[in-house]
């Protein structure tokens, strides 16, 4: 459809089934459907009600997708997302097991997420200079640092007072409530990137921050905004995680950054800022559940997955890559 | 008067220079709180059980010095680990020279795929080499399938990294050095710079820049590969989990060490310090009274205040040549 001058502005409306199925997120979905066949065939046991039963405990880690893709979207990184896990698990472990009620922990999970987020948002936004890489690395061990020292020798805590925090792991049929969460905040985080003005600006603001800051955006509120909004997401994640675990060590959530990151970048999102959509790395992330469960259900080998999403993650980002080379090889041949 | 401003300006001025006085004056509040800390044994500690970071720390520079990073370290360190483990577990190899040379042969394998896929595939470091991450520490559980290799597995091999052999310090002093020459001296080393400091300068002045990115991480690999049959001789056990996420720590070395995440500056003597600096804190805080579990805490706040520092007093530089230039 490249015409002359190589431009790709077509004279047909946008939007047709065969670009639907041709563009990232088409692919994406193909691809969920045959991981779903690859498991049903795998696995007798692989069906609705097992894999709804099992989600939970990998449904948390999705909540923080839609934050991470807002910092990706402006062109920023955050790699300390697991170690606010870690925190805001012991945090709401620690005031569960002081006798705090569930309100008290739902708050208290939320409120350190919060400004753990707004902590990163803070220096990212007073110390422009600095690559949000680092100044996340510096916080990533500060805040599972603080965790260890809150968790004290043994490293691990456990909630004593089970019973009260089951309402998180509230079932309407077979759906977990987190399920729900995830479909609802899908539905906002979408609607705000695609619709909105702040969601454009967001674009903007990926693709060039000069820019962006000339036309008036207000560039460095939308980024403490993003940061802490991530933060928050965080924290409901650590909460949940609470919630199914009963407890928190220093490990919990260690690698989930990278884990986030990576269904953004399958999902299409460029680390470059400025590129990509929520939708293919939800469609990503489920992607990655339904293997993980395939693979638990049938026995194999559970850090195969590792080598699969690390392999599935390259294919993914040289996809672009190579079909542009062969594309401007093939115009340098007309030429 | 003259000669006492200079001094002043090539204190602050240089990286190294401050960082040395960092280091001075907490070695010298730790003496002070604990006059036990300068023997010996304490100070071969240190270096014996920071050498990997400290090996791949060079290797790290000459990866951000192109602005690049490789978070797959840790990763091939237990991929080629775990595959020296295992030769000798089921006793294919147990000759120490060619285990070092097959694990080094490994890594740089890894590392030449991280380059190429970098530097032919334009794919962002970060990405790319997550990828890998998971690739190769997914490989080292499923070659071993989540065994270990014991202790008396690698019994002879673990001689040369067993507390009291000089091999790891011997390795690290020979690796500082070449590292110091090349970075400095050889025409490879300036290239290296060059690429990170302007890319588009360094293509058109002829220098070749898809491979000097490819050897970076070749070098990386090569490093990290080392690292990883080190790590099996000095803790006398391969576990495919071994060193997990301590490649944050490799980073936050050079981030200290004053290597640029943009690309361009950073020195071997600066990586040296900010490697030491970190290994210190490690070592000092049980004995200043300080629990180990805050280790990490102070590690982080330290890593943030350094970096937070570093903008600040360039932003201060920056206002007095400007007041300068006005006047």
């Amino acid at each position: 459809m490249a015409g002359k001058s190589g431009r790709t502005i077509s004279a047909t409306p946008q939007g047709g089934i065969k670009e639907k199925i041709f563009s990232w997120e088409g692919a994406l979905i193909l691809l969920l459907i045959a991981v779903n066949i690859f498991g049903a065939v795998l696995s007798p046991n692989y069906n609705m009600t097992n894999i709804l039963r099992e989600s939970p405990r990998y449904l948390a880690e999705i909540f923080m997708l839609f934050g991470m893709a807002f910092i990706l979207v402006l062109g920023d990184i955050d790699i300390s997302v697991g170690s606010i896990v870690c925190l805001t698990a012991t945090m709401g472990c620690l005031v569960s097991n002081k006798g705090m009620g569930v309100g008290a922990v739902i708050l208290v999970c939320l409120g350190v997420g919060l400004l753990c987020g707004m902590l990163n948002g803070f220096v990212a936004t007073k110390f422009t200079e600095l690559p949000t890489m680092i100044i996340t690395l510096g916080t990533q061990i500060i805040f599972r640092g603080i965790a260890e020292v809150a968790l004290g020798d043994g490293g691990s805590a456990s909630m004593t007072d089970i019973q009260s925090i089951g309402i998180l792991r509230a079932k309407v049929g077979p759906v977990p409530l987190s399920f729900f969460i995830v479909i609802i905040c899908a539905i906002i985080f979408i609607t705000v990137l695609n619709k909105t003005t702040f969601g454009r600006k967001l674009y903007a603001i990926g693709s060039n921050r000069t820019t962006a800051y000339y036309t008036g955006i207000e560039v460095q509120r939308i980024r403490f905004f993003s940061f802490s909004m991530l933060g928050f997401l965080a924290g409901l994640c650590g909460l949940f995680l609470l919630a199914s675990t009963y407890g928190a060590n220093t490990t919990t959530g260690n690698g989930f950054e990278m884990e986030v990151i990576a269904m953004c970048v399958f999902g299409g999102i460029a680390t470059t800022g400025g590129k990509g959509n929520i939708i293919g790395g939800f469609i990503a992330a489920f992607i990655i559940v339904c293997l993980r469960i395939a693979f638990g259900q049938i026995n194999m080998n559970t850090q195969l997955i590792l080598v699969i999403i690390g392999v599935m993650l390259i294919v993914s980002v040289l996809i672009p890559a190579v079909t542009n080379a062969i594309n401007s090889r093939k115009k340098t041949k007309k030429a | 008067m003259k000669k006492d401003k200079s001094l002043i300006k090539t204190i602050t001025g240089s990286r190294e220079a401050s960082l040395v006085i960092v280091l001075i004056i907490l070695i010298a509040v730790i003496t002070v709180m604990s006059p036990s800390f300068l023997s010996p044994t304490n100070i071969s500690q240190i270096f014996r059980n920071n050498a990997l970071t400290m090996l791949m720390a060079l290797g790290m520079l000459c990866v951000m010095l192109t602005a690049g990073i490789d978070i797959s370290i840790t990763s091939t360190l237990a991929f080629s680990g775990m595959i020296i483990g295992l030769m000798q577990k089921f006793d294919y190899l147990h000759n120490t020279f060619l285990l070092f040379v097959i694990g080094i042969l490994i890594g740089t394998a890894c590392g030449v795929l991280n380059g190429l896929i970098i530097a032919k595939g334009k794919v962002a470091p970060i990405i790319c080499t997550m990828g890998a991450m998971y690739i190769w520490r997914g490989m080292a559980y499923v070659i071993s399938n989540n065994a270990w290799a014991s202790g008396a597995d690698v019994a002879g091999f673990s001689d040369f990294g067993k507390e009291g052999s000089f091999g790891p310090y011997i390795i690290l002093i020979i690796a500082y050095i070449a590292f110091f020459v090349v970075m400095k001296w050889t025409k490879f080393g300036r290239k290296i710079y060059a690429v990170g400091s302007n890319t588009e300068a360094a293509r058109i002045s002829g220098i070749n820049v898809d491979k000097t990115i490819i050897s970076v991480y070749a070098i990386m690999g090569l490093l990290a590969g080392l690292a990883g049959v080190l790590s099996v001789s000095i803790y006398a056990s391969a576990q495919p989990n071994m060193q997990y996420a301590k490649e944050m720590d490799v980073i936050a070395a050079c981030v200290i060490g004053g290597v640029s995440m943009n690309g361009g500056r950073g020195s071997v003597v600066g990586t040296f310090l900010g490697a030491l600096i970190i290994a210190i804190i490690a070592k000092a805080l049980p004995l200043v009274g300080i629990s180990a579990i805050a280790q990490n805490l102070v590690k982080g706040v330290i890593i943030l205040v350094v970096v937070v520092l570093n903008v600040i007093t360039q932003r201060m530089m920056d206002k007095q040549a400007l007041a300068r230039r006005e006047m």
